[in-house]
C-alpha cells in the first residue's frame, strides 16, 4: 500500500486527547504539530499507524496523537518498529525519541535498521541534553559543556547524528527545526513517502535545560536552508560536507535523498515469502519433516 | 538377549564421532527401535573433544540412561574429558583404539573393572580398508553391528544415501570399512553375548529430531509468525529452523543486532498482532529482562524460550543445566508473574512450546519455556504425532461494542482484556511501559497502580488449576515421593519405575508449569508425603528454595541437587530412594519405641 491513503484529513484528526507533560514553549510541541500536519498531508487514517517511542521528554510525543502508540523502553524503539513493520508492512510506522534515547542508550540500533532499509521514518528530537532526568550531559552535548553530571566540563566530544546516519548509508536524511514549522512539517511529509529508512533530525530547544544559543532565537541565527545553498539533496558526498558543520550551523531540509530507491526489506520478504510459500508443508503436517524414510 | 543398550562414544573434533551416532539412531530407526542420542562438546569451534551417547531400546525411552553398556574411546585423553557424562561400570564393554599403545589391562578408567575390554585397531582397520583414517567411524558402526546387532543393514543404507552425492567410490570405501569392522566382530566375539532383540516394529513410520527443531515446528504450528532473536549456543537451532521455514507461511524472522533488538522485535511483531517468539540462552536471558517487563505491563503474548547451559555468564556454554530457574521466574524487576514452562523431552516439546503460546495468547504474558541444552541438542525417535489434539487458542480480539470507546486495559471479570492491533479501526491506544489507566493513558496514580497491579497478577490465578500441567506417576498415595522437570525428570521417571520392580512405594510429580508455584497441585501431592526427593541440577537447589517460598514442604522432603554437566543416573536415585525407606523405618521404629 502507498504511503497516500484517500480519505480526507485534517492536522486536527491526529491530535489525541492527552494533555502534555512538556515545558511551557519546550521545541516538542511544534514538532508533534509539525507531525500532525505532515500526517494530514499524507492522509492516512490513524488506525493504520503505528508510532513507537523510547523513553524521554519527546518519546512521549506518540501518546499525542489519535494513532496506535507504543510508547517502550529506553532506547529500543527501534528493535519495536521493525517488528511490527515487519508483522505488518502495510501498516505506516514512525518512530521518534531524543538524542540520549537514538544515540547514547539505543546506539547500537540504527545502523542495522539502516543497512536493513526498512520503510521506517526516525524522527530524533535532538536538544543535547536529558530533559526528563533532569539536566545531565546527552551524546550531543558540545565538548566543555557544563550540566549536573558535568560540573567542570564535559571531556567528550559529542556524536554527529547527520553523518552517523549518512556514513551508514541512509537512503533519506534530513534535518528540521521549530525556527521553520512549516518547512518542518515539509520535510517529515517527505521523509514519510520516502520508500525506505527516513531520517529527521529536528534541533528541538530545551528550555528548561537548553543553553541560550540553542533556544529558538539562537537557533535562528545559525540557521539557513539547505535550499537556498544550491544544495542537490541528490549528492551523498556533498551531504556529508554539509553534515559536518552540525553544532556550527543549522542546517535545514533534505541532506540526502537517494534518487533511486532500492527494495525495501519489506518488499523483499514479501517476495521471498511469496516464492516459498509454493512447497509449504500445510502447518498440521509440519512434523513430516522430520520423518525418517 | 538384550532391550536395551547405552553406547557412548568419544574422540577428537575430527573422528565424525556425532555423525556415526546419527547413523547409529538412524539405523535403529529403520530397526524399528526406540532411541536417544545426546551429544556433548568441548567448547572449541573445530577439533577438541566430542562425545554422543545413544540408547536404543525395544520399550520407549525415558532418558539417555546411566551407565554405559559399551563404551568406544577413540583416545583416552579425550574419553576422560567427558568424566561423568560417560560413566563406565562393571557392566560395560570397553572399545578402544589399539593405536593408543595402551594395554588391556591398563586402560586409565579409574576404580572400575569393566566387563570386557577390547583393543581394536581401528584406525588400521579404516587406512587399509577405505584408504583413510576418516572411515574410522565407519569402522566402529561395523563393530557395533557384529557385537550388537544393530544396523547390519541399516547402517550401510543411510550411509549410502548420504553419500550418494558424493561418488560411489566413497561409498564402497565405506562399505569396505563398515565390513572389516563387523567381520572384526565375528572373529572376536564377546565373552557375553550383548545382542539386542528384534524390533516388533520393525518398519513402522519414525520421527527423528531434537528438541530445538521441535521446538520451531511447534512454534509454527501453534502460528507463530515472526521470531526475532541472536545466536547463542545451544539454542541457535531454533532461529535456523524460522529462517528455513516460516517464510512459507507469511511470516518472517530477523537476526537481530543483539539479544535485545531480537526480544525488542518479537515485542513489536506480538503488538502488531502476530503471534511472536524469541529464544536464546542464560546470557541472552539476562539482557532481555527489561523487555520481558515491556511485555508483562503492556500485556502483550510472547514466548521467550530458554535453553539453559551452565551459568553464571558464559559458564559451561555446552553443557546442560537447570541453573535459569530463579533467572526465568523473576526475570525482571517490578511486581510481577511469567509463566514458566518446561518440557522434559523431544517429544513433550511439541505439545510444552504449543502451550505456551496458548496461555501467552490467552492470559496477554510473555511465557518462558525453560528447555535444557540436553533435550535441545538430543535426538530422539518419535512416532508420529497426531497434531489434530491440539487446540490452538488466539487472543481475545476486540468485537463490535468493544469497539465503542475502546479500553484496551478495561477491568473484566477474569481481568482479561480485549486486545487490538494497528489496523483495527477503533482499537487506537497507547501501549506503553508506563503504568497506565485502562484507557491506557499514562499515570502516577498509587491506586491505579495498585488496580493494574491486581489484574496483572490475578488473571493467572486458572493458571495454577491446570493439573493437565503436571504428571503424576507411581502410587499417589505412596509415603516417598519425588519431584523433577527438564531433562533431569526422565532420569526421575527411569528411576520411579525401576524402584517400584524393587517393590519401593514411590510416587513421582513432574511439572510442565514452574511459574507460579500452582499451591494446590504440591499440597495435594504431598499430603501423603512423610520423605521426598527434589531432585534438580542447580548448585543452590533452585528448584527446592522456589517450592519452600510457596509450600509448606513436609520435613523430610529434601534436596538432591548438583551443578550442571554432572548428570543424574536413575541407578543413584533408587538408592537415595532406598535411603529414604529405611530412614522412614528407623523414624516408624522410633516412634513404637520411645527413647528417653
Amino acid at each position: 500500500m502507498s504511503a497516500t491513503g484517500t480519505c480526507e484529513f485534517q492536522p486536527k484528526d491526529y491530535k489525541s486527547d492527552l494533555k502534555p507533560i512538556w515545558c511551557p514553549g519546550c521545541g516538542d510541541f511544534s514538532v508533534v504539530q509539525g507531525i500532525y500536519r505532515a500526517l494530514a498531508a499524507i492522509g492516512r487514517p490513524p488506525h493504520e499507524i503505528a508510532f513507537v517511542s523510547g523513553i524521554g521528554c519527546s518519546s512521549r510525543i506518540p501518546g499525542y496523537t489519535t494513532a496506535y502508540g507504543f510508547n517502550s523502553v529506553h532506547g529500543r524503539s527501534l528493535p519495536i518498529a521493525q517488528g511490527i513493520k515487519l508483522a505488518n508492512p502495510d501498516l505506516l510506522v514512525l518512530a521518534a525519541g531524543g538524542d540520549g534515547d537514538g544515540f547514547s542508550i539505543g546506539g547500537g540500533h540504527i545502523a542495522h535498521l539502516i543497512r536493513r532499509n526498512m520503510d521506517i521514518t526516525y524522527i530524533v528530537m535532538d536538544n543535547q541534553i536529558y530533559g526528563l532526568t533532569k539536566g545531565q550531559l546527552s551524546p550531543t552535548s558540545q565538548k566543555g559543556r557544563v550540566t549536573c553530571t558535568s560540573r567542570y566540563g564535559s571531556l567528550e566530544n559529542p556524536v554527529n547524528p547527520l553523518l552517523y546516519v549518512l556514513a551508514y548509508g541512509a537512503g533519506f536524511v534530513a534535518q528540521a527545526s521549530p525556527t521553520d514549522l512549516v518547512g518542518m512539517a515539509a520535510t517529515i511529509e517527505e521523509a514519510i513517502r520516502y520508500p525506505g529508512f527516513a531520517f529527521v533530525n529536528i534541533q528541538s530547544p530545551c528550555v528548561t535545560y537548553g543553553e541560550e544559543a540553542q533556544q529558538i532565537k539562537g537557533l535562528k541565527a545559525i540557521s539557513e536552508t539547505l535550499a537556498s545553498l544550491g544544495h542537490n539533496p541528490a549528492d551523498r558526498l556533498a551531504a556529508m560536507d554539509l553534515a559536518q558543520h552540525y553544532g556550527e550551523k543549522l542546517h535545514l531540509g533534505v541532506f540526502y535523498r537517494n534518487p533511486e530507491p532500492p527494495p525495501t526489506y519489506g518488499d523483499l520478504v514479501k517476495e521471498r515469502q511469496t516464492l516459498l510459500s509454493k512447497d509449504a508443508l500445510p502447518k498440521e503436517r509440519i512434523l513430516d519433516l522430520f520423518i525418517k524414510k | 538377549m538384550r532391550k536395551d543398550l547405552v553406547f557412548g562414544m568419544a574422540g577428537s573434533g575430527g573422528d565424525g564421532i556425532v555423525s556415526a551416532g546419527d547413523s547409529l539412531l538412524q539405523a535403529a530407526a529403520a530397526e524399528g527401535y526406540h532411541g536417544v542420542m545426546t551429544k556433548s562438546f568441548g567448547s572449541q569451534i573445530r577439533g577438541g573433544e566430542s562425545s554422543c551417547r545413544v540408547r536404543i531400546s525395544t520399550d520407549p525411552i525415558l532418558n539417555p540412561g546411566g551407565n554405559l553398556d559399551v563404551a568406544v574411546a577413540l583416545n583416552w585423553e579425550d574419553f576422560l574429558k567427558f568424566g561423568a557424562e560417560l560413566p563406565v561400570a562393571g557392566t560395560t564393554v570397553v572399545i578402544y583404539e589399539a593405536a593408543t599403545n595402551i594395554k588391556e589391562s591398563e586402560i586409565p578408567l579409574v576404580g572400575v573393572t569393566p566387563l570386557q575390554v577390547i583393543a581394536v585397531p581401528i584406525a588400521a582397520m579404516a587406512k587399509e580398508t577405505a584408504g583413510t583414517e576418516r572411515a574410522k567411524n565407519t569402522v566402529v558402526l561395523g563393530l557395533i553391528a557384529g557385537w550388537f546387532g544393530i544396523g547390519a543393514v541399516a547402517v550401510m543404507k543411510g550411509i549410502r544415501k548420504k553419500l550418494a552425492k558424493k561418488g560411489e567410490e566413497l561409498v564402497e570405501a565405506n562399505q569396505r570399512a563398515f565390513d572389516a569392522g563387523r567381520a572384526f566382530a565375528m572373529e572376536h566375539p564377546l565373552k557375553t553375548s550383548m545382542n539386542v532383540v528384534a524390533s516388533e516394529t520393525k518398519g513402522a513410520v519414525k520421527l527423528i529430531t531434537d528438541g530445538n527443531d521441535m521446538c520451531a515446528a511447534a512454534a509454527i504450528f501453534a502460528g507463530c509468525q515472526f521470531f526475532g532473536g541472536y545466536p547463542i549456543t545451544p539454542s541457535t537451532e531454533i532461529m535456523q529452523f524460522f529462517t528455513d521455514h516460516v517464510w512459507k507461511y507469511g511470516g518472517a524472522v530477523l537476526q537481530a543486532e543483539d539479544e535485545i533488538a531480537g526480544i525488542g522485535a518479537a515485542v513489536g511483531a506480538s503488538f502488531a498482532g502476530k503471534k511472536a517468539m524469541t529464544a536464546t540462552s542464560g546470557p541472552g536471558l539476562s539482557l532481555k529482562s527489561e523487555m520481558m517487563g515491556l511485555a508483562s505491563i503492556a500485556e502483550l503474548p510472547l514466548v521467550i524460550v530458554d535453553v539453559q547451559r551452565g551459568g553464571p555468564s558464559t559458564g559451561l556454554p555446552t553443557k546442560t543445566e537447570q541453573s535459569d530457574l530463579f533467572a526465568a521466574a523473576f526475570s525482571a524487576h517490578g511486581d510481577v508473574i511469567r509463566p514458566v514452562m518446561a518440557p522434559t523431552s523431544v517429544a513433550d516439546t511439541f505439545r510444552i512450546t504449543i502451550e505456551a503460546f496458548n496461555i501467552a495468547e490467552y492470559y496477554q504474558t510473555p511465557v518462558i519455556v525453560l528447555s535444557d541444552q540436553e533435550i535441545a541438542s538430543r535426538k530422539e525417535t518419535l512416532d508420529p504425532i497426531d497434531t489434530s489434539q491440539f487446540k490452538i487458542i488466539n487472543r481475545l480480539r476486540p468485537a463490535g461494542a468493544d469497539l465503542q470507546d475502546y479500553k484496551r486495559f478495561k477491568q473484566t471479570e477474569n481481568h482479561i482484556s480485549p486486545i487490538s492491533h494497528p489496523g483495527m479501526l477503533g482499537g487506537t491506544y497507547l501501549a506503553s511501559g508506563i503504568e497506565h489507566v485502562e484507557s491506557g493513558a499514562p499515570t502516577n496514580s498509587g491506586s491505579v497502580h495498585q488496580r493494574m497491579n491486581d489484574k496483572r497478577t490475578k488473571k493467572f490465578d486458572p493458571l495454577k488449576d491446570r493439573r493437565d500441567l503436571f504428571e503424576i506417576t507411581g502410587n499417589p498415595d505412596a509415603p516417598i515421593a519425588m519431584v523433577a522437570w527438564g531433562s533431569v525428570a526422565g532420569v526421575c521417571r527411569e528411576a520411579l519405575a525401576m524402584a517400584q520392580a524393587e517393590g519401593l512405594n514411590v510416587k513421582l510429580l513432574v511439572p510442565y508449569l514452574l511459574y507460579p508455584v500452582a499451591e494446590g497441585v504440591y499440597n495435594d501431592f504431598f499430603a501423603s508425603t512423610q520423605k521426598g526427593l527434589i531432585i534438580e541440577q542447580t548448585h543452590l537447589a533452585q528448584t527446592f528454595k522456589l517450592l519452600r517460598m510457596h509450600i509448606d514442604l513436609p520435613k523430610g522432603v529434601k534436596s538432591l541437587a548438583r551443578s550442571g554437566a554432572n548428570p543424574f543416573l536413575p541407578g543413584e536415585i533408587v538408592a537415595a530412594l532406598h535411603h529414604l525407606l529405611s530412614e522412614l523405618q528407623r523414624s516408624h521404629e522410633g516412634q513404637l519405641q520411645p527413647q528417653e
